[in-house]
């Protein structure tokens, strides 16, 4: 296990490097300027020169290895040793926002992430809830007017598109129940609607991933022999087969949770959430090179960690794994 | 399961623990949306309206206008009084005594000196840095700068330190005090000498980006980079609590995206003109969600409603079935732009270097079409460029009508006519006319109107179109680089002069998008610059704005824009004060809204005046009755 902590641990700065060189030859080759505004005046040449120089926007390799100096600590490290360190507030240093300019990358990424986190558990927890649910109902009573009836919720979950079920339930909940907040972030109410709106896909998956694992779990051996032993239904379920039958769904979590942690430009565009997902977006339709850069390695950073943090949780739920 | 089950409980856990750390404030009385979140609070920084709407309540500047008045009269603000002089190169302006910084320091002239200094160096990066051009000596001033830059950044290495930089910087200082014209000769006097006589000066000191910041504070967050030689400003300075601005209000709590809190300054001058003590603006993107959070109540001014139904509330409103929706026509005008250069970007000759062929586009389009069957947001269909009315003292010229036959004998003039019958016409060597490329920028309603003007082009002149729909970054790119043969456009007027618009069609000048160049029209702009007389000058920019209009047409112009608010009426259908409505709104085209002058209607106060009401209706009812 440690070997295995250790060795995803050394792969992640490398395949970080990998992904910001790959971002960056992307990035840079958009089109358009990334310091002119996409309205309003154009700034004096004379002073789009000097900020194009500033951040080495006129020199592809300097921006690459400068960039790369302060992401990687490199920078920080450096001025620190000669005493300059009030030069670099940030280790890892993500540089400004060429969009919103009182704000650097840093902060921005700082004050979305946990917004997006928040969400993001809160819709894999709610689709764990439902979708789990719903699998061992389609399990035990298979073609079933339950299982058909939560196979059809499934799949309106994972073909109506999230502007389309947010909308309606902004209009359903707070317009016409008056139940919840149109916009805003900060209660807890805040968080149900969006939450529950991200879930759906997440939830109708692992819906079917459950349904699928239990009814093969159903029909193996060791369910035959507990019941035969004359094991309750109950317990047959909770206890045996479904241990077995949550493992896909569990390695499907990992990914899952980064995506729904890493924000939804959808839901938080519908619901007004100051989360990490619009910012993917922004980014890139602003040309706000360092944003680009730093939301795709914060991303990437999170996909590798989620991805080993479920590896490690099947070893433990099922340790016959190696 | 357990285990299961554990993985869960974390899950919960974690999600508990994030949702108990956030904290919310109490409501305001004042809740605004706006359509994104602040650019910059830093109003020497600043472009965008929405920033600068901020500036007006929590920055004052010198002056400020009188935006209930008819003539957005220049009023006094931060300065008590002013004088000119004779020349009208020399203002002098004089501090009001009670000008307080929110931390109970007085506002002195020097900060003026200050801001408008960071206005012009490079360092700073500002949009509108043209703006401080008109000043004695800044132009060689920025020019001195960036040469003092380019050298530093020529040096080795070992040479350049923060230290040398700081220097530099000092260098700077002196060249300024010595050469430029911003002066304070004492405490509370700030003397301000022109280039040359700008009829609109005290319009442009009313401008946001002429706002005072705090010198003190700005110093203790700026650094000199070693590198470039260049002052670095720490964003965290506009942060509260560290923020202090001498404006109505200050800024006690900005949180990226969720909000920006304003409480009363305390310091403030003249606290009676403050109607609300807390203000709360919330950005919100997406343009139904932000209807909805109004209609729910969460706020009392949605201020940038760009919903697609606008169309549909506005007809609502006419039918009396809603009234919270309000369309202002204001200072800024929707165009198509024609590539006045010679050559297209590929190389062929472009048909619309000639005037001719663009006067022949511009009289074969159904303005009144496009508004009322197409836009349906009762936008005023414009043939001038700048907003009728807008400008005192401004006649604007009648403008090409839609004319087809007109332009149909204006394509020919140009020797473009159908020569073999194809209903396409061609010039003289039997060229066809090129298909007519029409550039857009995807995600809004400028399709519908590319769509429907390219349909009365191929109707009323035979040519061919074709859309061109790209994303925005990449329309502008395009733009900017004349790649293109017809392209959207807009602009909003900065200031109270036609300039503001003129300006546009200068030969070179960094907003000519359409490489317009017309040495004598530019000639005309210097003879209008250099005119003392206010009248000469006005009559010289409405022959200028004619010339553009009826002969030139480097732009199309298509409509005069409407911005759409969304808030309740002070006041309900029988005049009586209206809980939850908003008053203070001002109507003036150049829609520059204080946010210190808004009012929500309080319950009481509409409980009390139904009393009254009550009392006087008894009242006569007594007098009528016996």
């Amino acid at each position: 296990m440690t070997g295995l902590i250790i060795r995803r641990l050394i792969q992640l700065p490398i395949i970080l490097l990998v992904i910001y060189t790959i971002t960056f030859f992307l990035a840079w080759s958009l089109p358009g300027s990334a310091v002119l505004n996409d309205e309003g005046r154009a700034p004096d040449p004379k002073i789009m020169e000097q900020i194009e120089k500033q951040y080495a926007l006129d020199d592809q390799g300097k921006f690459y290895t400068q960039y790369l100096d302060r992401i990687t600590g490199l920078r920080w490290a450096r001025l620190n040793l000669q005493g300059r360190g009030d030069e670099a507030p940030y280790v890892f240093d993500f540089g400004p926002s060429f969009k919103f300019e009182d704000w650097n990358v840093n902060q921005i990424i700082g004050d979305a992430l946990p917004v997006s986190i928040v969400l993001g558990l809160g819709a894999i927890t709610i689709a764990v809830i439902i979708g789990v649910t719903a699998g061992v109902i389609g399990a035990v009573k298979p073609n079933s007017w339950e299982d058909v009836a939560t196979l059809a919720v499934a799949l309106v979950g994972i073909s109506l598109p999230s502007f389309v079920t947010g909308t309606l339930l902004l209009i359903l909940f707070p317009v016409v129940l008056n139940v919840g907040t149109v916009a805003g972030w900060g209660r807890a109410s805040d968080i149900l609607l969006p939450a529950f709106t991200l879930s759906l896909p997440f939830a109708a998956y692992i819906a079917r991933l459950t349904r699928m694992g239990m009814i093969d779990e159903l029909h193996s051996d060791y369910v035959r022999t507990a019941r035969a032993k004359g094991v309750a239904q109950r317990s047959v379920i909770m206890k045996h087969a479904l241990k077995n039958a949550f493992l896909p769904v569990l390695s499907y979590l990992g990914p899952a949770t980064a995506f729904a942690m890493t924000g939804s430009f959808v839901i938080e565009t519908v619901f007004s959430i100051p989360g990490m997902g619009q910012h993917f977006v922004d980014a890139v339709l602003s040309k706000d090179l360092f944003m680009i850069m730093g939301v795709t390695l914060v991303f990437a950073g999170m996909l590798v960690m989620f991805n080993l943090v479920v590896d490690v949780m099947y070893r433990w739920v099922d340790p016959r794994i190696e | 399961m357990k285990k299961v089950a554990a993985i869960v409980g974390i899950l919960f856990a974690a999600l508990a623990l994030i949702v108990i750390s956030d904290r919310t404030l109490p409501p305001a009385e004042l809740t605004v949306i706006n359509r994104s979140e602040f650019n910059t609070v830093d109003p020497q920084r600043m472009s965008y309206l929405h920033d600068l709407r901020l500036a007006y309540s929590i920055y004052e500047g010198l002056v400020r206008w009188d935006n209930m008045s008819e003539d957005f009269a220049i009023v006094p603000a931060a300065a008590e009084s002013w004088t000119v002089s004779d020349d009208g190169l020399e203002y002098t302006f004089t501090i009001r005594e009670n000008a307080k910084w929110s931390n109970g320091e007085p506002v002195r002239a020097d900060d003026f000196v200050f801001s408008w200094r960071r206005g012009m160096l490079p360092d700073t990066v500002a949009d509108y840095a043209g703006f401080f051009m008109h000043i004695e000596g800044a132009s060689d001033f920025l020019d001195y700068r960036v040469d003092q830059l380019s050298d530093y950044a020529e040096l080795p290495e070992s040479e350049k330190s923060a230290e040398r930089a700081a220097a530099l910087y000092d260098e700077a200082l002196a060249y300024f005090d010595a050469n430029v014209g911003v002066t304070a000769t004492d405490e509370r006097t700030l003397v301000v000498r022109l280039e040359r006589p700008i009829a609109y000066f005290l319009d442009l000191a009313a401008f946001g980006v002429f706002s005072p910041v705090n010198p003190d504070l700005v110093r203790s967050y700026r650094v000199f980079n070693p590198a470039s030689g260049r002052i670095e400003q720490s964003v965290d300075w506009t942060k509260p609590p560290s923020l202090v601005t001498n404006g109505p209000y200050v800024p006690v709590s900005w949180r990226f995206k969720r909000e920006m809190y304003l409480e009363r300054n305390p310091h403030y001058w003249n606290q009676d003109a403050v109607k609300s003590d807390t203000v709360e603006i919330i950005p919100i993107n997406d343009p139904n969600t932000s209807v909805l959070a109004f209609e729910t109540g969460r706020a009392d001014w949605n201020s940038d409603v760009t919903a697609p139904y606008v169309a549909d509330m506005l007809d609502a409103k006419a039918a009396g079935e809603y009234n919270n929706i309000h369309a202002f026509s204001t200072f800024g005008t929707y165009f198509w732009s024609f590539n006045c250069t010679p050559k297209l970007s590929d190389g062929r000759d472009n048909p619309f270097h000639d005037a001719a062929v663009r006067r022949a586009f511009t009289l074969a389009v159904d303005k009144n079409d496009l508004t009322d069957n197409v836009k349906r947001s009762g936008e005023k269909p414009a043939r001038v460029f700048v907003p009728p009315g807008s400008i005192p003292g401004f006649e604007n010229p009648e403008g090409l009508p839609f004319d087809p036959e007109r332009a149909k004998a204006e394509l020919e003039s140009a020797g473009w006519l159908d020569r073999d019958g194809d209903g396409v016409p061609e010039n003289s060597s039997g060229t066809p006319f090129p298909v007519v490329e029409m550039l857009y920028s995807t995600g809004s309603y400028h399709a519908d109107i590319a769509l429907a003007m390219g349909r009365m082009w191929e109707e009323h002149l035979g040519v061919q179109t074709r859309l061109v729909g790209k994303e925005l970054k990449v329309y502008r790119d395009d733009l900017k680089n004349q790649r293109f043969m017809v392209a959207r456009g807009g602009w909003f007027g900065d200031y109270g002069d036609p300039t503001t618009f003129l300006d546009l069609h200068k030969t070179g000048d960094g907003n000519n998008d359409r490489g317009y160049s017309n040495p004598e029209f530019d000639a005309l702009l210097e003879r209008a610059a250099a005119e003392t007389d206010p009248e000469a000058r006005m009559a010289l920019l409405e022959e200028g704005e004619r010339w553009m209009m009826d002969e030139e047409l480097p732009i199309l112009p298509v409509w005069h824009y409407n911005y759409y608010y969304l808030f309740r009426p002070p006041v309900d259908e029988d005049g009586m004060p209206n809980p939850g409505g908003l008053r203070g709104i001002s109507t003036h085209p150049r829609l520059v809204q204080y946010l210190w002058q808004l009012e929500v209607v309080t319950e009481e106060e509409a409980e009390a005046a139904r009393r009254a009401a009550g009392a006087t209706a008894s009242a006569s009812t007594d007098e009528v009755g016996p």
